[in-house]
């Protein structure tokens, strides 16, 4: 499958802008888990009600669009654990007698993300809101190419996030603990833009487990795609094994 | 009465290549499967909705609740123990033949799995912190995989031991009719030769709790399209269909699909509908038919005064008032992130059952006071059949929370 990944963007507490991307890439370091993005381009009423996860997944999505995009695009927001953290709290509430809030719950649905984004944007175009346990990205990214069969002619942009689960889960899983966010456009036709990159994607099997990540999924791909996208980039988990590798022209 | 044959109505050229769906498999509060669902639901039997106290408490609650004995999970597959999947599992079972059919020819690498769901495990998450809360400690036997959205699509491959592509999409209650959307691009892509798609939800505090929060639940049963209407009505279930390009092989074929967003509001649809009117207007321009060509539409019908105001203005504009129509949620309540392969699954039965031209037509069960302020609508009479020459094709609704629309038709026609 061919596509071209025309922007990027990512936010992390440590790093948010493409220059200190590129030195983690080179060098990576722990990336943090507290504080939140500014969001400064949602208009304050609606910042002030969206999650951390929210504004870290809308940050991503707006910085990997230019400005033409936002309203155009069709969208996938993935995320392995969604909004646990608000569920964790709703649940709390139920637990203890309480009353659960409209807006918490409003906001607690796995496609809050994309409806906010879609509010902001002024955005009606078809979105799909996604998770897939440990292989959350590679479906999100195969997600895009679903969307791309069916509108060759439209952007597709990807936005994935994740933070640690809450504390009461933390010990069932183990995965890297990072608050993080990426975001990607992707088209299959169209004018190339600065920096792109055109891709082959696809789906292999491998009985050989794939040895643990360092880092989530994405900011593996972020990596990879940082460092030149040279040679090729497998991710998966159990059989499923995707593959990047830099189209030949 | 109705003129659609596949040259008569499709425009050659404009329309995808529809996908097969050979095999259905269901089950919600009316029963487990196809024999004991499909004469209930023409029957307008709402007998399924049952009261129950221990969702909210204080709260007279009536829902849509599986009485079904369950399957139960294989040991070895622990992980993924809850209510959601074995719903999945009892709606898989019946069409485990096929499936499995499938999987041996084409292999299991070319098999995939997408399932729709808003609840996933939530129940056994809630019982597990319910237990933390009083004792300090989550369930013994709870896991993550049962809670987390993915699980429900990684239940299924992981029971059927498919490795293609598996993956839950969670968009409120379009989630499981965009499973089907899903399941065509795997196809047309060659991604997978088969897909497993379809949606499961279970009640449980967090939905109870929070449609009960945005005042959405009815005090009594749901009255879809009634000027009386008060709110929507929960529900449970799973429907699950084996999806393929053998369109020959099958009665029932996928033809449209058609997606919007709607830029509007977090929990409320656009009053006048327009994201309604696009998903409906995107499915027909997708199948390649006219609006004239449907024989029936299953309303989204929640029984809200929101949704049924909007989605009989968006269907006056598509359809204008002659289009029969019904939505079935008075009778299995609104099973959310299923909904939408639920009622797929409703229209499959519907042209599974067909005999020559007599297209048996789905009753719209309410208390008969139209809504002077919805169009007319032609809500459908219990006993209903329409005469269809030549193919039907019929459609269904499902808009959800966030604005996120998704319309499905489907038909017997032949494949040019």
């Amino acid at each position: 499958m061919k596509v071209t990944l025309q922007r990027w963007s990512a936010w992390t507490p440590n790093c948010m802008n493409r220059e200190a991307w590129e030195a983690w890439a080179k060098e990576p370091s722990v990336l943090g888990h507290e504080g939140k993005p500014e969001a400064e381009f949602l208009p304050a009423m609606l910042r002030r009600r969206c999650s951390r996860l929210t504004r870290m997944m809308l940050q991503a999505a707006f910085e990997a669009c230019e400005a033409q995009d936002l309203s155009q695009v069709r969208t996938v927001f993935a995320s392995r654990h969604g909004a646990i953290h608000i569920a964790v709290q709703i649940i709390d509430t139920i637990v203890k007698g309480q009353i659960v809030s409209p807006m918490q719950f409003s906001h607690s649905v796995h496609n809050a993300q994309a409806g906010l984004f879609s509010i902001a944007t002024g955005n009606c175009q078809p979105s799909s809101s996604l998770a897939a346990e440990a292989d959350t990205f590679g479906h999100a990214f195969l997600e895009a190419m679903l969307h791309l069969e069916r509108a060759p002619q439209q952007p597709v942009l990807v936005v994935i996030g994740d933070e640690p689960l809450p504390p009461l889960f933390k010990h069932l899983i183990e995965e890297p603990e990072v608050a993080y966010a990426f975001g990607m456009l992707l088209t299959t036709n169209g004018v190339a833009r600065p920096g792109s990159i055109d891709l082959d994607f696809d789906l292999t099997l491998e009985s050989t487990p794939l040895p643990s990540l360092a880092w989530p999924p994405a900011l593996e791909f972020l990596r990879w795609l940082s460092l030149g996208a040279s040679g090729s980039l497998t991710l998966g988990a159990e059989q499923r094994r995707w593959v990047w590798r830099r189209a030949l022209a | 009465m109705n003129e659609a044959t596949p040259s008569a109505n499709r425009a050659k050229g404009s329309a995808r290549q529809p996908c097969a769906l050979p095999a259905m498999g269901i089950v919600n509060c009316l029963g487990v499967g196809q024999a004991q669902i499909w004469p209930r639901l023409l029957a307008g039997d709402a007998s399924g909705l049952v009261h129950r106290l221990d969702f909210i408490p204080g709260v007279d609650l009536i829902v849509g609740a599986v009485s079904a004995a369950l399957p139960e999970i294989p040991k070895s597959l622990h992980r993924y123990a809850c209510r959601n999947n074995a719903l999945s599992l009892l709606a898989l079972q019946q069409i485990e033949p096929e499936v499995r059919e499938a999987i041996e020819r084409f292999g299991s690498e070319r098999v995939g799995v997408v399932m729709g769901t808003s609840t996933s495990g939530s129940a056994e998450g809630e019982a597990a912190i319910l237990n933390h809360y009083r004792h300090g400690f989550l369930l013994p036997q709870f896991e993550y995989p049962q809670l987390e959205f993915g699980g429900a699509a990684g239940f299924v491959a992981a029971y059927l031991g498919v490795r293609g592509p598996t993956f839950s999409l969670s968009t409120a209650c379009s989630s499981s009719a965009r499973a089907l959307a899903s399941a065509r691009s795997l196809l047309a892509l060659g991604v997978c030769d088969a897909v497993i798609a379809g949606g499961a939800d279970s009640l449980c505090g967090l939905t109870t709790h929070g449609f009960q929060s945005l005042q959405a639940i009815s005090a009594s049963a749901s009255n879809p399209f009634s000027a009386n209407r008060s709110g929507l009505t929960l529900g449970e279930g799973a429907a699950v269909f084996l999806v393929t390009r053998d369109v020959n092989a099958s009665r029932v074929k996928l033809f449209g699909v058609g997606e919007s967003t709607e830029a509007h509001h977090i929990s409320a649809p656009d009053p006048e509908g327009r994201g309604a009117e696009t998903s409906m207007r995107g499915a027909l321009a997708d199948a390649g038919l006219a609006a004239k060509a449907i024989a029936y539409l299953n309303l989204h019908g929640t029984g809200t005064q929101l949704n049924d105001e909007m989605e009989g203005a968006a269907v006056d504009r598509v359809f204008g008032s002659h289009l029969p129509c019904s939505s079935t949620k008075s009778l299995v309540g609104h099973t959310l992130g299923a909904a939408g392969a639920m009622e797929l699954a409703f229209c499959w039965m519907m042209l599974a059952a067909r005999g020559d031209a007599k297209l048996p037509l789905l009753p719209h069960c309410y208390d008969g006071v139209p809504d002077p302020k919805i169009p007319p609508l032609a809500l459908v009479a219990p006993g209903a059949i329409r005469e269809v020459q030549g193919s039907a094709y019929v459609m269904t609704n499902s808009f959800g929370f966030g604005g996120n629309n998704c319309t499905l038709i489907v038909g017997d026609g032949g494949v040019a």
